[in-house]
């Protein structure tokens, strides 16, 4: 897989436009510390589903929260849309692992989506509209006045993402985010995840470390090692879509991303 | 009838209460000069609400015990907020309240009485000074103890700090700062009442003064009866806020 591409180019290699792109970029906690992350390269293509796999403790989520603009690099380059990453904005969502933690217990779910609009849609009514479709969107029309307390794990998990929605990302990013929920509810979300990412073409980067998910899910798929956090290797995920939760995991070409990534990891 | 089922072995048991003041004062076992019998104390109670002269002294007690329980109030989750949120502030003002907060509020009484004389001002001092602790206390753990992840939240959506404040810092805190509240609401009353014995403020704390000084046992626990009844309404009306402000929260069993 070539990286190439000069600093401040919205094109990668292949021409198609880049979302982000990262340089060498290298993460380190403590000034004497290891590296949590080493030598990072890698584009996010416009309108890509990039999933992100690797063994716990390899910086993943150290990744993302760079991303985000939650932390800055150490070493290295981080640019979106061409722009170096300084902060955290609104054009980068971030869909939180524990979405217990990150919504806000005293808001119903229609007031924890409404969070991220009552800056840019002052006006109440409008407002109240989009988080109403919104919320029915997720299929929470039903809970819309409830309290995250009195809902399930995947159901708090899609009020985040619908809070994350509103705010109208260009990118997605969304760290192990059905990582807590239980089998048949994570591929409930995954397909909603994917129906979603297919309407609306943002730019998604999503964190995992179940293989299959990834695979799944992605157009590509980039391996990371730990110990400090390298690319291992990215792979095209050449599967068609609309995925299907029977046929897309029995696709042979499935099995042998699975089979490849298997090894790639369990080598490491 | 569920209702009855659940008030009645409180009431009973505050029925026997009743009964052992009863016989024990009947009985003359305690001088009536000390003790009267509860008759005594209600019929005095009840005298004084059919002729209203208790609301004088009860409203007069209440308006002091609120306003500087109230100004405590304010203060405690403003200083709470910055000493909670703020790292710079708590390494700057914490070790001067870990110094005044033992220092008991009743000690500070000839303090206030020689800035504003026997005033108002002076009760309403000492109160805020002594009932801010309570709510100082638990709004800087609140406010401390406001999720990681929420403040990454607020930052990645791009809220200032007043609207972190407003949508996110106050109603994580919230739960801690009603605590502490009525907390400091009791203090508050305690203070209302030893100000006004210290000063001669016009309140129930003076009446109670006075009625022991001339040996009116009777007016004496008329007015302690009073007192409790008000603690009880008072923590009454804020249990419910309380349940209202936090039905987010899930229904303790």
């Amino acid at each position: 897989m070539t990286l190439a591409s000069t600093k401040g180019d919205r094109h990668g290699a292949d021409g198609a436009p880049v979302a982000v792109s990262l340089r060498k970029v290298g993460v380190t906690y403590s000034p004497i510390g290891r590296p949590v992350l080493e030598d990072i390269s890698f584009d996010v293509r416009e309108g890509e589903f990039l999933s992100i796999v690797g063994p716990s403790g390899c910086g993943k989520t150290t990744l993302l929260r760079m991303l985000a603009g939650l932390l800055r690099p150490t070493t290295g380059d981080a640019l979106f849309n061409g722009a170096p990453i300084i902060g955290p904005s609104r054009e980068r969502a971030i869909v939180f692992q524990d979405y217990t933690n990150a919504l806000l217990p005293w808001r119903t779910v229609s007031g924890n989506v409404a969070l991220a609009l009552e800056k840019t849609v002052p006006v109440k009514a409008e407002r109240d509209a989009k988080v109403a479709a919104l919320v029915a969107k997720m299929g929470l029309a039903h809970a819309a006045d409830r309290f995250p307390t009195q809902l399930s794990g995947g159901m708090q998990q899609r009020v985040q993402i619908a809070r994350c929605l509103s705010q109208e990302p260009r990118i997605m990013l969304m760290d192990e985010p059905f990582g807590a929920l239980d089998a048949m509810t994570r591929q409930t979300l995954q397909d909603e995840l994917l129906a979603l990412a297919a309407e609306r073409r943002t730019t998604t980067v999503f964190i995992t470390h179940d293989l299959e998910e990834a695979i799944y899910l992605g157009d590509r798929v980039t391996v990371l090692s730990a110990n400090p956090g390298r690319i291992a290797e990215v792979i095209e995920v050449d599967l068609p879509r609309p995925r299907n939760q029977l046929t897309t995991r029995e696709d042979p070409r499935f099995l042998a991303h699975r089979h490849h990534l298997f090894g790639l990891l369990q080598g490491h | 009838m569920k209702l009855i089922l659940r008030l009645a072995p409180p009431l009973a048991f505050a029925a026997a209460l009743l009964a052992i003041w009863f016989v024990v004062a009947e009985l003359r076992l305690v001088s009536p000069v000390f003790l009267p019998s509860p008759g005594r104390a209600f019929g005095d109670l009840a005298a004084r609400f059919a002729d209203g002269s208790i609301w004088e002294p009860v409203g007069a007690t209440v308006q002091r015990m609120i306003l500087g329980w109230f100004l405590a109030s304010l203060a405690g989750v403003a200083l709470g907020a910055m000493i909670g949120l703020t790292p710079l502030a708590r390494d700057l003002i914490e070790p001067t309240l870990e110094f005044l907060r033992p220092l008991p509020a009743s000690a500070m009484i000839p303090v206030a009485i020689l800035f504003f004389g026997l005033s108002e001002n002076m009760a309403v001092s000492v109160i805020a000074f002594g009932s801010i602790w309570p709510v100082l206390m638990s709004s800087i753990f609140g406010f401390g103890a406001v999720r990681v992840r929420l403040q990454e939240v607020a930052a990645l959506l791009g809220l200032s700090r007043a609207e972190f404040l407003a949508k996110i810092a106050i109603p994580s805190a919230m739960p801690d700062i009603l605590a502490g509240m009525r907390s400091g609401l009791a203090v508050s009353l305690i203070l209302a009442v030893v100000t006004e014995m210290q000063a001669s403020l016009p309140g129930l704390g003076r009446d109670i003064f006075l009625a022991q000084r001339s040996f009116r046992s009777g007016e004496l626990y008329a007015g302690l009866v009073m007192l409790g009844l008000i603690g009880v309404i008072i923590n009454h009306g804020l249990q419910i806020a309380e349940n209202r402000l936090l039905r987010w929260r899930p229904q303790r069993s």
